[in-house]
């Protein structure tokens, strides 16, 4: 018995230590599928025929797990093309990505790419990003997306890709309700919504998700200020105010569409119940962003397309579109140079393009890079479509707590226990309970 | 000689004491400490160097213009009051039921105590699924009003929510400790109330109720403490919401720490927050051990 209990243990020691063996495997550059290369689409390997083997090395610290197979067979692409070793350290999903790169920094091994979110994550990297708006792709980049590392007019990253949310509508619900013209305005909506109704269509699904019905939709109202970052700075300061501001006054208008006709029990519906609610046809429209692509796919295949956000009548709204990380080049690294390189190349070679869109799914944040819906999704090609004059997101722009602040007032407002001024008054505090 | 002898008793004390000591000091006392200073500082969490000594700021801030800590404050004390009658209520008859000679004893001492051998994390994703999904199935079955409710998505269902779960996890626990005590009643003083012509329920009260008092003492501070602690079950069933009405304390320092990033006024909170635990478990217990007689 016990000998049987130690040989157990053994055992689980070793599984526990070869699985640990595997994921460096992963990690490092060599993966075993990636010498095949059949699949990767070489046609720029024969143009160079494999390059002088340089003696550098840049390391790249990932944090998208998803990609993390596909990036190391991009690494052997490049090179098998420069000769430039490229080492690729995956953190995430489970991990703590921010806490691993701070302590990698810390040990003194300075990777030369690593990734970061923008605003307010990216601050204790600004001594180390390299200002990257002379590179050759700095003036292709979709402006929501440059913003949240552009730090007085320096380029501080690579935005990864883009990902965007407005009312992704059913095409064919749509169609069933007889509504033959897009609606553009909120009248528009208040119409669409009416006619699904009439056809027995519940217009739209709806959640409590303090994030959803929160900073995303919020963001709305910031967006469409003349200028966003004046209207957010003078809300710190109490220069400005969510009460009263006139742009507020007709967001409500569409919160009030969106809770007042959407699904019966609202204020139990999670994210996951929200998204298979519209997945499976109950519901007509949802106010969510592109990455709910996949998502629906496992339930069904939907005709899909995605409306911009209409405030008034005025016939100008936008999706809203962000950059989810950044690329930084480590200026304190060895390589930093190369590092610039490899991105370059990222961007504008066919090799990097087509592993952008096709290989890693992304919705370019370059507007030179096509993507088609075969590639990204419905989803994304819509954002992908309206990238161009979307409008962005704010909310990084205030520091922790005042999202969780506003998200907390709209399941209030959502549950009826507080009126539109005492929501208004409740943004304002958040802001001030924080910032002061 | 005499030196000789305290060194050795000194020696002695710290090889038994001491690994105890170390371990009490470094996961409690420091901390403790470091806290205590901490509330007197303006700081991220992030650089300790980068703390700011601000003296009794926090502590202003938090009498003057902190609504939401008053809040879940008041929130707290109800939830308290609430859990720890029905908790202690529902403990004692099942265990005035369950230690009775019933078949199947054994059997529902095991069901009742089960609750409590699962995490609360756990428990409340549990129950969040039970009370968002299953009670709507129910209603939509059988159309009664109690299930129709949006269970968690009001102020008011909230609440309660997390007084089911509560007591559903915490009752078992004290039904054990109820039933030691009421096995432990000797039998003598009971048949003698029977022969003096006492009823079932004059028995219990007269005779059982005063010798167990004890067991009530400790359950009634476990509960208490509990339900004024209670931070898990709190996350998992509702995160503090819809909006922050069901935000129990150790939620809201937990959200000033480390959501809102503000550590200083964090562990100001729970500087509070620790004077008020001691405050309710002291006057408690020293209200019960008064009435504690010995048979």
């Amino acid at each position: 018995m016990k000998r049987m209990s130690a040989l157990l243990m053994a055992t689980a020691l070793v599984t526990v230590m070869a699985g640990c063996g595997n994921d460096n495997d992963n990690n490092g550059a060599a993966s075993p599928n990636a010498s095949g290369g059949s699949a990767s689409p070489a046609s720029t390997e024969s143009a160079s025929p494999a390059a002088e083997k340089k003696d550098v090395k840049i390391k790249i610290f990932n944090f998208k797990v998803e990609i993390a197979d596909k990036f190391n067979q991009l690494a052997e692409q490049y090179e098998k093309e420069t000769g430039v070793q490229v080492e690729i350290e995956t953190h995430g999903g489970g991990e703590d990505y921010n806490a691993l790169l701070k302590a990698e920094i810390a040990s003194g091994s300075e990777p030369e790419i690593f990734n970061s979110e923008g605003f307010a994550a990216l601050e204790p990297y600004y001594d180390r990003a390299t200002d990257l708006s002379g590179e050759a792709w700095a003036k292709d980049v979709v402006p929501a997306a440059a913003a949240p590392a552009t730090v007085d007019g320096k380029l501080l990253g690579m935005p990864m890709n883009i990902e965007g949310y407005g009312i992704i509508y059913n095409k064919d619900l749509f169609a069933q309700a007889g509504i033959t013209e897009l609606p553009k305005t909120l009248t528009q909506l208040k119409d669409a919504v009416a006619k699904l109704e009439a056809a027995g269509i519940t217009p739209f699904s709806t959640t409590n998700e303090w994030w959803s019905i929160g900073h995303h939709t919020i963001n709305v109202g910031l967006a469409e200020q003349p200028d966003p970052v004046e209207f957010i700075e003078d809300t710190k300061t109490g220069a400005a105010s969510f009460k009263g501001n006139s742009v507020y006054e007709n967001w409500i208008n569409y919160v009030d569409l969106v809770f007042g006709h959407s699904q019966k029990d609202k204020l139990t519906t999670d994210y996951a119940t929200q998204v298979s609610l519209f997945a499976t046809g109950k519901a007509a429209m949802i106010q969510q962003g592109n990455w709910i692509q996949g998502d629906i796919d496992k339930v069904a295949k939907l005709n899909l397309g995605m409306l911009p956000i209409p405030l008034d009548d005025s016939g100008k709204s936008h999706i809203y579109t962000g950059p989810a990380n950044f690329w930084i080049v480590n200026s304190k690294s060895k390589y930093p140079e190369e590092a610039k390189a490899f991105l370059n190349w990222l961007a504008t070679s066919e090799t990097g393009k087509t592993y952008l869109t096709k290989e890693f799914k992304f919705i370019p944040a370059l507007v030179t890079i096509p993507a088609t819906a075969d590639d990204i999704g419905q989803l994304g090609a819509a954002v992908s479509e309206q990238a161009k004059d979307a409008g962005g997101w704010h909310w990084g722009r205030y520091p922790d707590g005042v999202i969780q602040g506003w998200g907390a007032a709209m399941q209030e407002y959502q549950g009826g226990s507080i009126d539109k001024d005492k929501l208004f008054e409740k943004f304002d505090q958040a802001i001030k309970d924080i910032v002061q | 000689m005499s030196l000789r002898k305290k060194t050795g008793e000194w020696i002695r004390q710290s090889v038994f004491v001491g690994p105890g000591l170390i371990a009490f000091s470094i996961i409690v006392l420091v901390p403790f400490l470091l806290g205590f200073y901490y509330s007197f500082t303006e700081w991220n969490g992030l650089d300790l160097n980068k703390a700011k000594w601000i003296g009794m700021d926090n502590l202003n801030r938090i009498f003057a213009n902190d609504e939401k800590f008053w809040a879940s404050l008041a929130f707290t004390l109800k939830f308290t009051a609430v859990t720890v009658l029905i908790t202690n209520g529902l403990a004692f008859v099942l265990g005035l039921a369950l230690s009775r000679a019933l078949k199947t004893r054994n059997f529902l001492r095991t069901v009742f105590f089960l609750p409590n051998v699962i995490g609360g994390i756990l428990l409340g994703y549990i129950w969040q699924f039970i009370f968002t999904k299953g009670f709507k199935t129910i209603g939509e079955f059988t159309g009664w009003p109690l299930f129709e409710l949006p269970w968690l998505g009001t102020p008011g269902t909230g609440f309660w929510g997390l007084v089911i779960v509560f007591v559903w996890q915490s009752a078992g626990y004290m039904m054990v400790i109820y039933i030691a005590a009421i096995v432990g009643v000797p039998k003598d003083l009971s048949e003698a109330a029977v022969i003096d012509g006492a009823s079932y329920w004059q028995t219990v009260r007269k005779v059982t109720i005063p010798l167990i008092m004890p067991a009530v003492t400790v359950c009634l501070f476990l509960t208490t403490s509990n339900a004024f602690k209670m931070f898990d079950l709190n996350l998992s069933l509702t995160k503090g919401g819809p909006g922050t009405s069901t935000q129990s304390l150790a939620y809201n320092i937990y959200a000033e720490a480390l959501v809102n990033n503000r550590y200083g006024l964090g562990t100001a909170k729970a500087m509070i927050f620790f004077v008020l635990v001691s405050l309710i478990a002291i006057t408690q217990v020293w209200l019960t051990k008064r009435k504690e007689v010995e048979a």
